[in-house]
């Protein structure tokens, strides 16, 4: 320890102004903290959020490479001694699983006869964007994880991550080719979610814990839930899609059911970004605006023969090409024939 | 060594502790995962910041400091100026002890980083207690300070030999 402690100014400071630094720094950090409590989505901060994101990216991702390897092998070690156990579970989660899915193939030809008996029109896709976790914030409050993906891919803030389990969280900062996610266990982690054969309504909320809560302020009647029933997305506020996974019910506290989320975030590693374009109401166009449209949009229905009686841009789903056509040539109405 | 080689030695030598504060965030943001999870990963900036304010603060100067605190509000998404205002606190309380702790034994400096984790958890848990509305749980964050804490010395051990061999020889 002789030379430890032994002061050679060899560093980047100097002495003589280290304590002024020291405290002007302290109050410009300050400075920056209430700022930032007082107004977190200030553009200054996102776009700046954004870019350290983008920069650190290429960094995270070379970090992440050796990780994933080192923790497949001790993985495959510990396998070694539960391999029969192991098989053992397969088997019987493998028959389960074909029970299932005999019976999904069986609901899939019952519901393709109702589709065809109804006047069904099927929501727009979800097109998924895939991804690998390159870091997260090992943080005790602020949990949320690093994905490489981002606005250059399609990824758009308040869009749905979901890993093999369930939902995992949602997108909160788009970089160029990266993205944060704010994780279900967050404190700032709101979801608006229902609980399956319930009938009930509630806000998923984070609590840094484990397992988030749902808080249910919608209705003044007694709340009844069982440990049991799954918690899916209710797609309330237009910001996520309906029915997304997210847990299952676990006990109460406070009033508040306890959630066990399916996402078990140790082991998530490739998520999945839903691209969900949600269905947008307008107002139905005017028969007649314009004539060539409407023509395609009443060809087009008699030829799906799915709607015999439906007029021509009755529905905006319809027909995507004539509704926008017609957006774009908005022409005096003409009345209906 | 020629004279521009051993000002561009000089200049690495001197700007070290701060790489190695970075890398260290770094390396906190990389999904470590010990234990799938159960052992969360321990702080080492601040593990980081502590020791170059003890042993050299001229390495560590409050810029630095500034600096890395910064680099992991980014890549944490917590609020900006949060872990920044941290380390600097604790560069305060340690530049203000340093005369005590200097030419101690490492148990000694052990227990000063202790405390000095305990006012950093403190810190940490007002303000998100503040932002949050309400007194969040401090199980996580106490397990994780533990952890840092119980690694101090391996770090600090190696550090040391860094310090001595590699950064203050010339």
């Amino acid at each position: 320890m002789d030379v430890l402690g032994q002061d050679r100014r060899e560093g980047l400071g100097r002495k003589a102004e280290s304590r002024f630094v020291l405290l002007l720094m302290m109050l410009v950090s300050v400075l920056l903290l209430l700022s930032s409590l007082y107004s977190a989505e200030a553009s200054v901060f996102r776009k700046a959020r954004e870019n350290v994101l983008d920069v650190a990216a290429p960094i995270l991702s070379i970090f992440a490479k050796p990780i994933a390897y080192v923790q497949g092998v001790v993985g495959d070690v510990g396998d070694y001694f539960n391999t029969l156990e192991q098989n053992q579970a397969l088997r019987e989660e493998n028959a389960e699983l074909r029970q299932w899915m005999e019976e999904a193939l069986r609901l899939r030809e019952t519901i393709a006869v109702y589709e065809r008996l109804q006047n069904y029109y099927a929501g727009p896709e979800a097109t998924p964007i895939d991804a690998f976790v390159i870091g997260e914030s090992n943080d005790a409050f602020s949990h949320s994880m690093l994905v490489n993906a981002g606005s250059g891919d399609g990824v758009e803030r308040g869009q749905a991550v979901l890993d093999d389990q369930g939902l995992v969280g949602r997108i909160v900062d788009v970089g160029v080719r990266a993205s944060r996610i704010l994780l279900l266990t967050d404190v700032q982690s709101r979801v608006p979610v229902y609980v399956e054969d319930a009938n009930l309504e509630g806000i998923l909320v984070g609590r840094t814990k484990a397992n988030p809560s749902i808080s249910f302020t919608a209705s003044t009647d007694p709340v009844v839930f069982t440990p049991g029933q799954r918690v899916l997305t209710s797609g309330a506020g237009g910001s996520l899609p309906r029915g997304l996974a997210i847990g299952v019910i676990v006990g109460a506290e406070k009033g508040d059911a306890v959630v066990d989320l399916y996402a078990d975030y140790a082991r998530t590693r490739m998520v999945r970004v839903v691209n969900y374009d949600f269905p947008v109401f307008e107002e139905a166009p005017e028969q007649g605006a314009d004539e060539a449209p409407a023509e395609a949009a009443a060809a087009d229905s008699a030829a799906s023969a799915l709607t015999p009686a439906a007029p021509a841009g009755g529905d905006p789903f319809a027909d995507p090409d004539a509704r926008a056509a017609a957006a774009a040539l908005p022409g005096e109405p003409e009345g209906v024939d | 060594m020629d004279k521009r080689a051993e000002g561009l030695s000089r200049l690495v030598k001197a700007a070290a502790p701060t790489l190695f504060g970075l890398f260290a965030v770094l390396l906190l943001a990389a999904p470590l995962r010990f234990a799938y999870g159960f052992v969360p990963t321990p702080i080492l900036p601040l593990v980081i910041v502590y020791f170059w304010t003890l042993y050299g603060p001229s390495y560590m100067p409050a810029p630095s400091v500034f600096a890395i605190g910064l680099l992991q509000d980014f890549l944490t998404g917590g609020p900006l100026g949060l872990w920044a205002a941290v380390y600097l606190g604790v560069q305060y309380i340690v530049l203000s002890q340093r005369s005590y702790f200097i030419g101690r034994e490492l148990s000694v400096v052990w227990v000063g980083f202790a405390f000095a984790a305990a006012g950093a958890s403190l810190i940490l848990w007002l303000v998100m207690s503040l932002m949050s509305g309400e007194l969040l749980p401090l199980w996580g964050l106490m397990f994780q300070m533990f952890i840092t804490v119980a690694a101090y010395p391996v770090f600090s051990i190696a550090f040391s030999h860094l310090h001595r061999r590699v950064i203050v020889e010339m």
